[in-house]
């Protein structure tokens, strides 16, 4: 299970990503769709955090893969010395309407500053930390990605790049990664390539090649950054049959996507991101019949 | 003017006792070199200042400095400081692995800079730390890109290496000169110098320029 908590992005005084609470349940396939610039891919890069979150955590499996947010926790909020200043004279009681103003008003004006806040506020910050850690490393050998322009390494053959994270990062034997290779391989038709090196591939056969050098780790989850977008139409469908299958294998995943058609057909949900904020998240049904906002429906006039 | 290139008959074994002195001091100066050029560039590509500026102010000694002069000091100056005495062999290799190492980092650095910033992705997506994607995956990469820099490198060492004549170990060029004074006869001996280095030049283009195109075959369609 993924669960993004208030997340934001900024790149200097650009701020890509505003407040977006997102869960993707095990089995769950959910594309993210919107128009260009509006966040989607740095979305999905803070799942394994090849971008950084500003703001916001990122829980998978229940353990936080960011620091510790203090304004998603009420409790340490509670505990800072900007709280204690704020609320002389006030309604204490946790829940009251002062408590609750108070608050909102530390969240909205971003008033909490790790030096000033006391000692209980950072022993509760380091100590969510403590018991909920996990680092990028283990993070990402859980989530599998793809990208869009493939990333094979163009120095290794086919099965040198699928062995190469089995055999040096989760320390596998060499038979043992090989015999998952290999069958990884026939599942997307390219057992004749193994020995290939990448350049000699076209873009479908590399963006085959690529998931199942993702697949080679036995991810939990797997992120797709547009996985058709750079390649000629005729081998868009190659590929889309690929993931297709994971779908019906049951792995979970997260696609950001332009393929309307196919989102349709395999997401169990569409989340529609536009300028930052998640302005629609349904099933697919849903939101291509009825979509709610004004956004989500210019977006789709254009793009159906 | 007569030629008589038979004069250089009986000097021929000294020739070949000093090609090898020459391939000995070009060939351990260039492996040192290549060994000291990989964690000088990744003082110039990591992120901290400090090893920037170390990195920087090592190869602006190398540039700036006269490689005759760099040669006398290590051999003359260096002892009368620090007491740490080398022969002739000693400081010549190890005053051009030094300037090897200067050049090759840099075109190293530009290697490593030219790389895709999603080979970097990629490792880090499949959870390979640091290091491992440094050796494994960015520097065969980077390595590919810097082999005509060797091969250039390779080459001027071997011309440059003359200079160690000028603290008495016996190379080619000191046999020609040793010729001359023996014979009262320069053209013959240098001319024969001159067409040695040539070939030798000439021969290893080409070879680099096979290794090039063997290590190249993963690019080819």
């Amino acid at each position: 299970m993924i669960e993004i908590r208030g997340l934001y992005k900024s790149f200097g005084s650009l701020q890509v990503l505003r407040g977006i609470d997102l869960n993707v349940k095990d089995g769950e396939v959910v594309c993210i769709i919107g128009p260009s610039g509006s966040g989607k891919s740095t979305l999905l890069r803070s799942i394994n955090l090849l971008e950084t979150p500003t703001f916001g955590e990122i829980w998978i499996d229940g353990r936080l893969i960011t620091p510790p947010d203090p304004y998603l926790h009420f409790d340490v909020i509670r505990a800072s010395g900007t709280y204690a200043a704020l609320m002389q004279g006030k309604d204490k009681n946790p829940g009251s309407d002062d408590d609750l103003a108070v608050i909102n008003d530390i969240k909205k004006r971003d008033l909490l500053k790790e030096s000033h806040e006391g000692r209980t506020y950072n022993k509760m910050l380091r100590q969510i930390e403590q018991e909920n850690h996990m680092d990028a490393y283990a993070t990402r050998q859980r989530i599998g990605m793809v990208f869009q322009h493939f990333n094979l390494f163009p120095h290794m053959t086919v099965l040198d790049n699928m062995l190469y994270a089995p055999m040096h990062v989760r320390k596998l034997s060499r038979e043992a990664a090989e015999k998952k290779a290999l069958e990884l391989l026939a599942s997307v038709g390219l057992m004749d390539k193994k020995d290939a090196y990448p350049a000699t591939l076209s873009g479908g056969q590399k963006q085959r090649v690529a998931i199942a050098r993702a697949l080679a780790m036995e991810p939990e989850f797997l992120l797709f950054d547009e996985p058709t977008s750079a390649l000629d139409p005729e081998m868009v469908k190659e590929v889309l049959e690929v993931i297709k299958n994971l779908v019906h294998a049951g792995i979970s995943m997260v696609l950001v996507t332009h393929e309307m058609g196919f989102a349709r057909e395999v997401a169990d949900r569409i989340c529609f991101l536009d300028e930052g904020v998640l302005m629609e998240d349904a099933p697919p049904d849903i939101f291509f019949s009825s979509p709610k906002s004004d956004r989500a429906k210019a977006f789709l006039e254009k793009v159906l | 003017m007569q030629f008589n290139f038979s004069i250089l008959i009986p000097y021929l074994p000294q020739f070949g006792s000093a090609l090898l002195v020459t391939l000995q001091v070009t060939v351990s100066a260039l492996l040192l070199g290549i060994l000291l050029a990989i964690p000088l560039s990744l003082c110039k590509i990591l992120p901290v200042k400090p090893l920037q500026w170390l990195a920087a102010f090592y190869t602006s000694i190398f540039r700036g400095v006269p490689l005759m002069v760099q040669v006398f000091m290590i051999y003359f100056g260096i002892p009368l400081v620090t007491g740490l005495r080398f022969n002739a062999f000693q400081a010549g290799t190890l005053i051009f692995a030094m300037n090897s190492a200067a050049y090759l980092s840099e075109s190293l650095r530009g290697g490593i800079k030219a790389i895709d910033k999603g080979q970097y992705e990629a490792a880090a997506a499949l959870g390979v730390r640091y290091p491992g994607m440094m050796k494994d995956i960015i520097f065969p990469q980077a390595i590919k890109s810097v082999l005509p820099s060797i091969v250039n490198e390779f080459i001027s060492l071997l011309k440059n290496t003359t200079l160690i004549a000028s603290i008495g170990l016996v190379d080619i060029l000191r046999v020609g000169q040793s010729v001359q004074t023996a014979t009262y006869r320069a053209f013959e001996p240098f001319f024969f110098i001159s067409v040695f280095y040539y070939m030798l030049v000439m021969l290893l283009s080409l070879l680099g320029k096979l290794l090039e195109r063997q290590v190249n075959k993963s690019d080819r369609n």
